[in-house]
């Protein structure tokens, strides 16, 4: 992930940049993130935060995270547990039981254990947006309420500020996706 | 003027520095027993320093000085949300309880951007119940010297703001902190805490200096002693007095107020030489008068 602060002095930029590095690795969007630009204008205070966003992972399927073991399977990754029982539970019923903490166990046929396995237990795309704006809701000052969006096919650009925002903030604002797209090869 | 220092160190014969305090005329102002490792906070006379570090030499504890101690100190942040609290906030409030203040923390109803950025008549009572305040700002000079004026210049205690930007042509400003994503717990962050404590003492030293001007009619150490002889702290109890400057501030119930008013202290009683009102925020204060106003106590 790229970070660029631009606009206040050097200690505000300084610490903006850490601020956003710290925010995105804390919400787990790190590597999701190509790049991130922000202008800081304290003195009219306008703040403008581009998130440009990258490689997004595939979705986590069954296999991912289980081994199987005959009827049995074997939790690998604990982390997707609760999601991996709910969606059991939710598809198969009283045909799916937890044995113990890290086992469950199967009383499905053969091709519906197959069919088991490649069921998606968490797709990161879909809660991709909500934790993106999270991060930019945590970055962005908590006085800067007036909040004008601004989507594009590669991310998302958010103006910020206490006070109306005017329309040479917004061309601004069109101008910094325009350079993020640009220093991307173009989106 | 009493000294204010804290003692760790065994629990043998610690009680011979309990009495030697009480012989010089001091007071054990906090007292934890850890299984076999006691902590204490003792007020002794100035001049009597010399005594008890002999003696706490001969006990093999440790003497620390507390050079904030007998202050109440209110933190004050824009909000409590996670943009301003918990870091820097709470780093802040660790170490000057390290210190020896008495640390509050409050976060402002509507304290956060820049021309929106408010204080209630409220808030500003509350503050000024404190000794002194700390103002936690952020990152930008622009807001932050819009904000000093507004917020922080009406108080009448003394005040202390700490910010981002590192030169600032604001008065009692330290820079260098700003938001905060993490502890301060590295070595320059550190350093930074030791500055800031250095200029927070001097900001307190103001009100110190004016206290010493014109003395108060008792110590509040002395009316802390008074009141706890009255109604004694119920177990697990913390802090049931807080010491102030200038007059303490007393945890008690509604129907205690009385027996707080008619303690006797000297020939006089508590109300006739201290203000006493509900505070805003938690318990009574307690404003000890000048000596000047109540004549000798004595």
């Amino acid at each position: 992930m790229e970070v660029k602060v631009e606009g206040g002095d050097e200690f505000a930029n300084a610490s903006y940049e850490k601020i956003c590095d710290d925010t995105f690795r804390d919400i787990g969007l790190r590597s999701n993130i190509e790049q991130v630009y922000m202008y800081c204008n304290a003195a009219e205070h306008v703040f403008i935060l581009s998130v440009e966003i990258g490689r997004v992972p595939s979705p986590v399927k069954v296999w991912d995270v289980t081994q199987r073991e005959g009827d049995k399977l074997r939790i690998t990754d604990e982390k997707y547990a609760p999601k991996l029982l709910a969606l059991l539970w939710d598809k198969y019923g009283e045909r799916v039981q937890q044995i113990s903490r890290l086992v469950i166990g199967l009383e499905l046929k053969d091709e519906e254990i197959a069919e088991v396995m490649n069921l998606i237990v968490y797709d990161p795309r879909e809660d991709l947006n909500s934790r993106v704006l999270d991060g930019i809701d945590r970055i962005l000052p908590e006085g800067a309420r007036v909040r004008y969006p601004m989507p594009s096919t590669a991310g998302i650009t958010i103006i910020a500020s206490e006070n109306p925002i005017a329309e040479e903030w917004k061309e601004k604002a069109k101008e910094i996706m325009r350079k993020m797209a640009s220093s991307k090869g173009g989106t | 003027m009493y000294k204010i220092m804290m003692f760790t160190g065994g629990v043998y014969k610690f009680h011979e520095l309990k009495e030697t305090i009480e012989d010089i005329g001091g007071f054990v102002l906090q007292e934890m027993v850890m299984q076999t490792e006691t902590m204490m906070h003792l007020a002794f006379p100035e001049e009597e320093e010399r005594r008890i570090r002999n003696k706490a030499k001969d006990l093999g504890g440790k003497l620390k000085d507390l050079p904030l101690a007998g202050a109440e100190i209110m933190i004050v942040v824009p909000s409590l949300g996670n943009h301003h609290a918990v870091y820097p906030m709470c780093d802040i409030a660790e170490f000057l309880r390290r210190k020896g203040a008495i640390t509050n923390m409050m976060g402002l109803a509507r304290g956060v951007g820049k021309r929106i950025a408010q204080m209630t008549v409220q808030e500003k009572a509350i503050i000024e119940e404190c000794d002194a305040a700390v103002f936690v700002f952020g990152d930008f000079k622009e807001c932050i010297e819009e904000k000093a004026p507004k917020l922080c210049e009406p108080l009448e205690v003394p005040y202390m703001i700490v910010g981002g930007p590192p030169d600032l042509d604001i008065p009692h400003y330290v820079g260098g902190v700003g938001r905060r994503t993490r502890r301060m717990n590295r070595k320059s962050d550190i350093d930074k805490l030791e500055e800031m404590a250095a200029a927070f003492k001097e900001v307190l030293n103001e009100k110190i200096e004016e206290i010493e001007e014109d003395p108060l009619a008792a110590s509040p150490l002395f009316i802390k002693e008074m009141i706890e002889m009255t109604l004694p702290p119920k177990a697990g109890e913390e802090f049931p007095v807080v010491i102030h400057l200038d007059g303490l501030r007393v945890k008690i119930e509604e129907g205690d107020e009385g027996r707080v008013r008619d303690i006797e202290i000297g020939k006089r009683k508590l109300s006739e030489i201290s203000e006493i009102k509900k505070s805003l925020y938690e318990g009574y204060l307690v404003k000890i008068q000048t000596e000047a106003v109540t004549g000798g106590i004595f």
